[in-house]
C-alpha cells in the first residue's frame, strides 16, 4: 500500500514538473533573433534571394540572426491568429495580398508609413500592389512581388491543328479551340485549354472584361455586381469558353489536380495559370511550351488577367524597427531582380521587363478592397456559382444574382 | 516466573493499547486517502487540460471575440448574442439535421458491418482471421490525413482508380465521373471512408467480446431447435449488448464530430453551407471567419447534442452497472 502511495506522490510530483517545463518553453521573442515568415514558394523558388537578404541584415545588425519560417498558404492565417492570441507573432510575415485588408483594419501590423521612403523604389511599386498594403491612408505592407496569369501552351499541338498565328481575340481563341479539339478527338479527356470548373481568378477575368465587376462600393456600402448586364455577358462568354475548351471537372479548383499535372500528362493542348506554371510540364513538353497573354473579347487586347502578389509586414507585438530594415533588405533593387529572374513581376514599374508574364499585368483586375473580402473567399461564394452556372443548376442570371446578394451581406459585415 | 507473565502482558497490552489504536488511526487514515492520492493524478490531468478550457470556453462563448480582440487579448461581453445568432441562422439547422443524419447512417453502417465481419471472424480459418486481423490493424494503423490522400487518388476525377475499375467492371461509363459534384455524392465517399476507418475498432472489439458467449449456452439453444439467428438474437446479442451499448455511444461521438475526413477530402475550396457538417460548419465560423466567440458558442451548442443523442445509451449502460 505504501509504495503505492509513494508512486502517486511521485506521479503527481512528475506531472507538476512536466506542466512548469511547459510553461516555461512557451516563450516570445528571444534576444538577437529576427523571425521571419515567409510562404513556401521564397523555399522552393527564390531561396538565394532570401540568403542574400539574411547576409545583408546579419551585416547590418552583428549578432543577430534571422530564422526564416516557411509556411503554407493553406494554414498560415490561422496559424498567425494563434501567434496573435499567444502573443509570439513573428518580426516579419508575408500576406497574400488579398489577405490583408481584414487585418490592417484590425490593427494587426505595425505603421511603416515614416519608413516608407527607406524602401527600395517606394516610389514606383506597382500599384495595386501598394494598395492593397495601405489602409486608411497608413502604410503597413510592403510590396513584396506580384504574379499575372497567362495562357501556358504546347507549340507542337498547335502547329498540328493548323494555328499558325497566336489568337488576339476570344473569337478566335475560340475557334482556335475547336481546331483542337477536332485534331485531337482521339485522346480520351482531352481539354484544349484545360481550366478548372471553379477557377474564380479566371473566370473574373471575363467578367472585368466584359467591363463587369465583382463588387462595387457607394457612400460606404457595398453591393455586389455580378448580376449587371455587363458582369453576366462576361459569365456567359465564361461558360461557353468552358463548355468548348476544358474538360476538366465542373466542380474541381485549380489546385486539385494542378493543371500543370494535367498538361505533362499530355491531357491538354494549353492551360491557364500563373507565369511559373512552365516549371513544371514534364520533361517531355519542356521544350515545346510557351506561353501567351490570353486575349480579350476586344481584338488587340489582352483579358485583363488578376494580379496576385504578396507583401511584407510587421505584426504587432514584432519588432519594427528590426523587421523593417529586413524587409528593406529583402525588397531591394538586387532582391527584386532575383525575383524578377525567376519569373515574377517585382514590385515596382521601373523594374519591369518584357515577359509575358510582366506584359499580362499591364491590364489586371484586383478584389474589392473591402474589409470582409477574405470572408467571400473563404466562403467559396463564387467557387459555388460558377460550380452551379456549370452544373446547369440555375442560369447565369440566376446563380449572379444568388452570389451577388451574399457577397453583399458578407462584404457589410453581417 | 509463569504467572506474572500473562499479567505483564497484558500490562504491556494495556501500556500499548491506546499507542496502538493512535497508530491504528494514522493507518486508516493513510490507507483511507489511498484513493484519492490515486486519483489525484487523474484530477490533475483532467483539471489542467479540460476544466480550465472548457471554463475559458464558456467564458468567450458569452463575448464577441473577433481579430480585433485578439489582438487586443481582451473580449468584449455580449450576453447571449451568440448563441441567439446561432438558433436564428438557417444554416445552421440545416447543418445540424444534415449532421444528424449523417451520424446516424455512419454509426449505422459502421456498427452493423463491424458486427457482422466480427461474426465471419469466427467462423474462419485461423489463417484467413490472421490475413483479415492484420488488414484490418493496418487500416487502424494508417493516418487519418494520409488515408484522406490514398481515398482522394482513388475517387479522382482526371485518373482515379476507383473510375477506371468501375469501368472495367462493365458497370457504366465511370471515365471522368465527379464522385464530387453533389452534395450526396461528396459525403457518401466521405461515410465510405469514415465507416472504412472505423471498422476495425469495432471488429476487433466485438470479436473480443463474441469470444465470451460461452459454448454450451450456443449448443443447449442449438439443441432445443433455434437456428442461427435466433441463436444470435436471444443468445449472442444480450450477452455482446454492454460492448455494442459503449461502442455505439462512442461512435455517436466521434461521428458527430467529425472533422478531418469532410473538411480534407471535399477540400477547404468546396465546403460551403451546401455540403457543411457540424465539425466544418465550426471550423468555417469560428476561425476562417475569425469569430471566436461565435465558434464558442457553437461547440458548446454541439456538446448539448451530443449529450442528448447519446444519453439513451449512456442511460442503458449506467442502468446495466447498478444491474450487474
Amino acid at each position: 500500500m505504501r509504495t503505492r502511495v509513494f508512486v502517486a506522490v511521485v506521479a503527481a510530483a512528475a506531472l507538476g514538473v512536466v506542466a512548469a517545463t511547459a510553461s516555461a518553453s512557451g516563450q516570445s521573442h528571444q534576444a538577437n533573433k529576427l523571425t521571419v515568415w515567409l510562404q513556401v514558394d521564397a523555399q522552393s523558388g527564390w531561396p538565394d534571394a532570401v540568403a542574400a537578404a539574411n547576409a545583408q541584415f546579419a551585416k547590418d545588425h552583428p549578432g543577430y540572426t534571422v530564422d526564416v519560417q516557411y509556411q503554407n498558404w493553406g494554414d498560415h492565417l490561422q496559424k498567425f491568429d494563434a501567434t496573435l492570441a499567444g502573443g509570439t507573432t513573428p518580426d516579419v510575415i508575408e500576406m497574400g495580398n488579398t489577405e490583408m485588408t481584414k487585418y490592417m483594419a484590425a490593427g494587426a501590423f505595425s505603421d511603416l508609413t515614416s519608413l516608407k521612403s527607406t524602401f527600395d523604389n517606394s516610389g514606383n511599386w506597382l500599384k495595386g500592389l501598394a494598395a492593397s498594403g495601405a489602409f486608411g491612408g497608413h502604410l503597413y505592407g510592403v510590396p513584396y512581388y506580384a504574379g499575372s496569369r497567362v495562357v501556358t501552351y504546347r507549340t507542337d499541338v498547335f502547329a498540328k491543328a493548323g494555328i499558325k498565328k497566336l489568337p488576339t481575340s476570344l473569337g478566335q481563341f475560340t475557334s482556335d479551340v475547336a481546331k483542337l479539339a477536332a485534331k485531337n478527338k482521339s485522346v480520351k479527356g482531352f481539354s484544349p485549354v484545360y481550366f478548372a470548373g471553379t477557377d474564380w481568378y479566371f473566370a473574373m477575368a471575363f467578367v472585368y472584361d466584359y467591363g463587369g465587376s465583382i463588387a462595387r462600393t457607394q457612400g460606404g456600402k457595398w453591393y455586389g455586381n455580378l448580376d449587371s448586364p455587363q458582369s453576366v455577358a462576361g459569365l456567359t462568354a465564361w461558360k461557353n469558353f468552358f463548355n468548348a475548351a476544358s474538360k476538366a471537372s465542373k466542380t474541381s479548383d485549380e489546385n486539385h489536380p494542378a493543371p500543370y499535372d494535367v498538361y505533362s500528362q499530355g491531357g491538354a493542348g494549353a492551360i491557364i495559370g500563373p507565369g511559373w506554371f512552365s516549371c513544371c510540364v514534364g520533361t517531355k513538353y519542356k521544350a515545346t511550351t510557351a506561353q501567351f497573354v490570353m486575349p480579350s473579347h476586344t481584338p488587340g487586347q489582352a483579358m485583363p488577367g488578376f494580379l496576385g502578389g504578396s507583401d511584407l509586414a510587421v505584426p504587432q507585438g514584432g519588432n519594427t524597427a528590426l523587421g523593417a530594415d529586413w524587409i528593406k533588405d529583402f525588397t531591394s533593387t538586387a532582391g527584386e531582380k532575383i525575383l524578377q529572374s525567376k519569373g515574377n513581376i517585382p514590385n515596382a514599374t521601373s523594374l519591369l521587363g518584357t515577359s509575358v508574364n510582366e506584359r499580362a499585368a499591364a491590364r489586371s483586375w484586383f478584389v474589392p478592397a473591402a474589409k470582409h473580402w477574405v470572408d467571400v473567399e473563404n466562403g467559396n461564394i463564387l467557387r459555388n456559382m460558377l460550380a452551379t452556372i456549370l452544373q446547369g443548376k440555375l442560369t447565369v442570371k440566376q446563380a449572379a444574382a444568388n452570389a451577388s446578394s451574399n457577397i453583399a451581406l458578407v462584404l457589410n459585415g453581417a | 516466573m509463569r504467572s506474572p507473565l500473562p499479567d505483564g502482558m497484558s500490562l504491556a497490552a494495556e501500556a500499548s493499547g491506546p499507542r496502538r489504536r493512535r497508530h491504528l488511526t494514522w493507518g486508516r487514515v493513510a490507507r483511507g486517502s489511498v484513493p484519492y492520492g490515486l486519483i489525484l493524478p487523474v484530477l490533475l490531468i483532467v483539471g489542467a487540460i479540460l476544466a480550465y478550457p472548457l471554463y475559458s470556453l464558456v467564458r468567450l462563448a458569452f463575448q464577441r471575440y473577433g481579430l480585433s480582440e485578439l489582438i487586443a487579448h481582451k473580449g468584449i461581453s455580449v450576453g447571449t448574442k451568440n448563441f441567439s445568432s446561432i438558433l436564428h441562422d438557417q444554416v445552421f439547422w440545416h447543418v445540424l439535421l444534415r449532421t444528424v443524419v449523417f451520424t446516424i447512417a455512419n454509426v449505422g453502417l459502421t456498427m452493423v458491418l463491424g458486427t457482422l465481419v466480427a461474426l465471419l471472424l469466427v467462423r474462419l480459418s485461423t489463417w484467413v482471421r490472421v490475413v483479415l486481423t492484420s488488414g484490418l490493424i493496418l487500416v487502424w494503423s494508417v493516418p487519418v490525413v494520409v488515408a484522406v490522400q490514398v481515398w482522394y487518388w482513388m475517387t479522382n476525377y482526371q485518373n482515379g482508380v476507383l473510375n477506371f475499375t468501375l469501368t472495367k467492371l462493365g458497370l457504366g461509363d465511370f471515365f471522368h465521373h465527379d464522385w464530387y459534384g453533389t452534395t450526396f455524392s461528396q459525403l457518401g465517399i466521405v461515410t465510405a471512408m469514415i465507416v472504412w476507418g472505423a471498422l476495425p475498432f469495432v471488429v476487433v472489439t466485438v470479436y473480443a467480446a463474441l469470444s465470451q458467449v460461452p459454448r454450451e449456452l450456443v449448443e443447449a439453444a442449438e439443441i432445443d431447435g433455434a437456428g442461427s439467428v435466433r441463436v444470435f438474437r436471444d443468445v449472442t446479442v444480450p450477452i455482446l449488448t454492454p460492448v455494442l451499448l459503449i461502442l455505439t455511444s462512442l461512435s455517436i461521438i466521434w461521428d458527430f464530430g467529425v472533422f478531418t475526413q469532410p473538411y480534407l477530402l471535399i477540400g477547404q475550396a468546396h465546403t460551403g453551407p451546401s455540403n457543411e457538417l457540424m465539425g466544418t460548419y465550426l471550423f468555417e465560423e469560428g476561425y476562417l471567419k475569425t469569430d471566436f466567440g461565435r465558434g464558442a458558442a457553437i461547440s458548446l451548442v454541439m456538446l448539448v447534442v451530443v449529450a442528448i443523442l447519446s444519453v439513451f445509451y449512456v442511460r442503458k449502460m449506467v442502468r446495466m452497472g447498478d444491474a450487474a
